[in-house]
């Protein structure tokens, strides 16, 4: 710009307003937002029944996107109105553990969360305690509810969730009674042990003349065998603790884990380690069943809700599907194992309507949205009188489900570790040294324990 | 230089001053939001470098335990260290090398060449998670095309994202398929070469090979360096690809520097030592990056150089 030109106060004026609004802009950003937490929110946690304000909404975010097909006509009824009043709920579907985190480290979380990283919450004093709000509710009241379930909502004796959503059971072995009897076995007499069920795992699993895999017995460590949050199966399946909750001290290098190591291992090692990870691979990451409903697999370690939702995703498949028993090892036999566990309404301690999400978890007990939930998607609640008189033969394999909760010899929550992704991530690891023969069970093991130590005390949790 | 005045305090006049805060005010923007989204992050990630810190709750200060514990307890820190330096040594000058023979190919008379310019470039502008899907359909062992293909001619299939020997390859050769940018740049640098270089070589009964080896070379190191580093870069942090194809699998063969330190923040609730591992790698990144400037006198030629 020429220095002859006219120096005009429109220019002095102009970067006057322009550095005046930039400020007001950067105050305008930083000021608390108009919805903060009301006082509901303090770190004591709730000391009265809820009151809701009213008219607000409440903010669910949830990992799942089954729920969006029906999670209109949930809200379109006579009960959610009656206790919700004027306030209502939006859902967020698909939300990723990382964005949920992101928001609650920014200091904006949701009001209400499931399908998250509970014992993880839990443990590091983000949620708010809901002991209070349960004792004033006359909705949801601990003896309802299954106790494997309605424990898991406790970390170190303070209540943090209500088992709501899809809880009841974690473990069975759901086979497909077609694919068995193609095979030449008898499917009205399942795999008791582990030794057992190799032998329907070799009978099943077919390769072609060049060495291809065509289908699979059994993958142990697909859906519930392989995870740790929902319920450590193979500590379960070899009867032991890996967890003290009390001390925080794991017990992972012993000869049980070993053993399991070996013995699932086996299983892989069969069909080509290989082979199992592209089997794996393409149902994507986070989710499973996928080869089961193609038929390329022929038995799966699942949960309650195997059979209504393979009914509802592949109905020419579901027709087929029966459960039984999780093997056990043969020093075990005749151990009937079960788990409890499943999904919880959790409550954040900086949301601006916490509280009045908690009517929305009362909401879910009742018979309107448990049936909405069974005929959607299968899903069924820890909520006993809603189980008491639900359809147990509404898809093939469901009863066994349903019997288990009388018949178990073992019946348990998960445990509640603060460093539950940690460990599963590391067992996911150190199998696949197992079974890719890099390493020994013992190793596997020992290496298992002194890695989930180090993180113990690294992660700050050691005393 | 400015130098002082008598009169003012700081060396400069009054209208120098007010011109300077004009400018300053203009650019505040910019300024504003490099503070606030790159060097407030830098600095915030540097100090928890320093704290156990997991995200949900304050950080508490540590020192340098995140770093030594990294080094000395972290078993995995050593396996994606070397599975990264595997991929980046491989990848980047591939990538570089492949780059360069298709821009060459590019630029000559070649018949559609518009078309094939297109069709190079395209890897570039597909989002990486369509990419993946395609490489994954692709590959897969038991249901990939191409091993579809050997199936149905009742050959062996190959595991090429699911035996640890294989996935880091497949990578690379995926690596290799999306330069579609270092394309662009290079055939840039190409048409930048100076006919009359050819001509003089011809007359002097110069062939293709010589012409290539002797002009086209040398004249485009400046491109080929800037490609490299960009390469290095790019390969050491990458994460969309392996993460969406293998997950880190198997058996921890493409367990990546970037995807260990995801795998740290988001999943283990560790942004502490997240943090330190961010900064190692920056640190390896300066390092690498500075060797191939040192190195590059040697084989950079410079077009000033002759004039």
């Amino acid at each position: 710009m020429s220095d002859s030109k006219p120096n005009h106060l429109t220019r002095r004026d102009f970067l006057r307003q322009t550095s005046m609004l930039s400020g007001m802009l950067l105050l305008a950003a930083c000021a608390p937002g108009a919805t903060q937490a009301p006082s509901s929110g303090s770190e004591a946690g709730p000391t009265t029944a809820p009151a809701a304000p009213e008219g607000v909404t409440v903010q669910f975010w949830t990992g799942w996107g089954e729920l969006v097909p029906f999670f209109d006509e949930l809200k379109d009824t006579d009960e959610f109105r009656e206790l919700m009043g004027a306030n209502d709920v939006v859902m967020k579907p698909t939300v990723k553990t990382e964005a949920l985190l992101t928001a609650i480290a920014a200091g904006t979380p949701p009001d209400i969360t499931s399908e998250a990283p509970y014992q993880d919450l839990m443990a590091r004093e983000v949620l708010l305690p809901i002991d209070d709000w349960v004792n004033a509710s006359s909705i949801i009241k601990r003896d309802d509810f299954i106790q494997g379930n309605w424990d898991r909502g406790y970390y170190q004796n303070v209540q943090y969730g209500v088992p709501a959503w899809e809880c009841f059971v974690r473990f069975g072995l759901d086979y497909n009674a077609r694919m068995i009897e193609a095979a030449g076995l008898d499917p009205d007499n399942p795999p008791v042990t582990w030794d057992d069920a190799l032998e329907w795992h070799k009978a099943l699993t077919q390769f072609d003349d060049a060495g291809n895999l065509l289908q699979i017995g059994l993958d142990p460590y697909d859906a519930e065998g392989g995870g740790i949050g929902d319920g450590f199966l193979a500590a379960r399946s070899w009867g032991f603790d890996w967890f003290d909750e009390e001390t925080g001290e794991f017990n992972l290098d012993n000869p049980k884990m070993a053993d399991a190591f070996e013995v699932m291992g086996e299983f892989y090692r069969i069909a080509g380690p290989d082979n199992m990870a592209g089997m794996r691979s393409v149902e994507g990451q986070d989710t499973w069943g996928g080869s089961y409903n193609a038929e390329v697999q022929a038995m799966i370690i699942e949960g309650y809700w195997h059979p209504g939702e393979t009914m509802s995703q592949k109905p020419e498949v579901g027709k087929y599907n029966r459960a039984t028993w999780v093997p056990v090892p043969e020093d075990r036999r005749g151990a009937k194992i079960q788990g409890t566990g499943g999904h919880y309404v959790i409550f954040f301690k900086d949301a601006a309507n916490a509280q009045a999400g908690f009517p929305f978890a009362e909401y879910l007990t009742t018979n309107t949205a448990c049936n909405l939930l069974f005929d959607n998607v299968g899903w069924l609640p820890a909520y006993k009188p809603y189980l008491d008189q639900a359809d147990a033969n509404k898809y093939p394999g469901l009863d066994f489900y349903f019997q288990s909760v009388k018949e178990a010899t073992e019946i348990e929550p998960p445990k509640n570790c603060p460093i539950t992704s940690f460990v599963h991530d590391t067992y996911a690891q150190l199998r696949e040294e197992v079974y890719r023969d890099k390493m020994t069970g013992a190793a596997a093991a020992a290496e298992f324990q002194k890695r989930c130590e180090q993180e113990w005390k690294d992660a700050g949790f050691a005393a | 230089m400015a130098t002082a005045q008598p009169g003012t305090k700081s060396g400069m006049t009054r209208s120098e001053r007010r011109r300077l805060i004009q400018g300053l005010l203009f650019i505040s923007p910019w300024l504003i939001g490099f503070l606030l989204f790159t060097i407030y992050p830098l600095a915030s990630s540097l100090y928890y470098s320093f704290t156990r810190y997991d995200l949900l709750r304050d950080p508490v200060f540590i020192g340098m335990r995140n770093y030594t514990s990294l080094v000395t307890t972290d078993s995995m820190f050593w396996v994606v260290i070397y599975n990264t330096l595997f991929y980046v040594l491989l990848a980047a000058p591939a990538g570089v090398v492949s780059a360069f023979l298709m821009a060459a190919l590019l630029n000559t008379k070649l018949m559609g060449r518009p078309f094939f310019r297109a069709v190079f470039f395209f890897p570039a502008i597909i989002p990486t998670i369509v990419t993946a899907v395609v490489w994954q359909f692709l590959l897969n062992v038991q249901f990939g095309l191409f091993n579809s293909i050997l199936q149905g001619l009742q050959l062996p299939t190959i595991p090429f994202l699911s035996n640890p020997a294989y996935a880091k390859p497949s990578l690379v050769m995926i690596y290799i398929w999306a330069q579609g940018n270092a394309i662009v740049i290079f055939l840039a640098a190409l048409q930048d070469v100076p006919r009359q270089l050819y001509e003089a070589a011809e007359v002097d009964g110069a062939r293709a090979w010589h012409k290539f080896r002797h002009i086209t070379i040398p004249l485009t190191t400046p491109v080929i360096l800037f490609n490299l580093i960009m390469g290095f870069i790019y390969a050491f942090q990458e994460f969309t690809l392996p993460w969406l194809l293998t997950g880190g699998g198997p058996a921890n063969a493409t367990e990546f520097y970037t995807i260990y330190l995801y795998r740290n923040a988001f999943q283990f609730l560790r942004m502490g030592k997240a943090s330190a591992l961010a900064w190692i790698l920056f640190i390896i990144i300066v390092v690498f990056t500075a060797v191939l400037f040192k190195t590059s006198a040697r084989w950079v030629f410079y077009n000033t150089e002759t004039e």
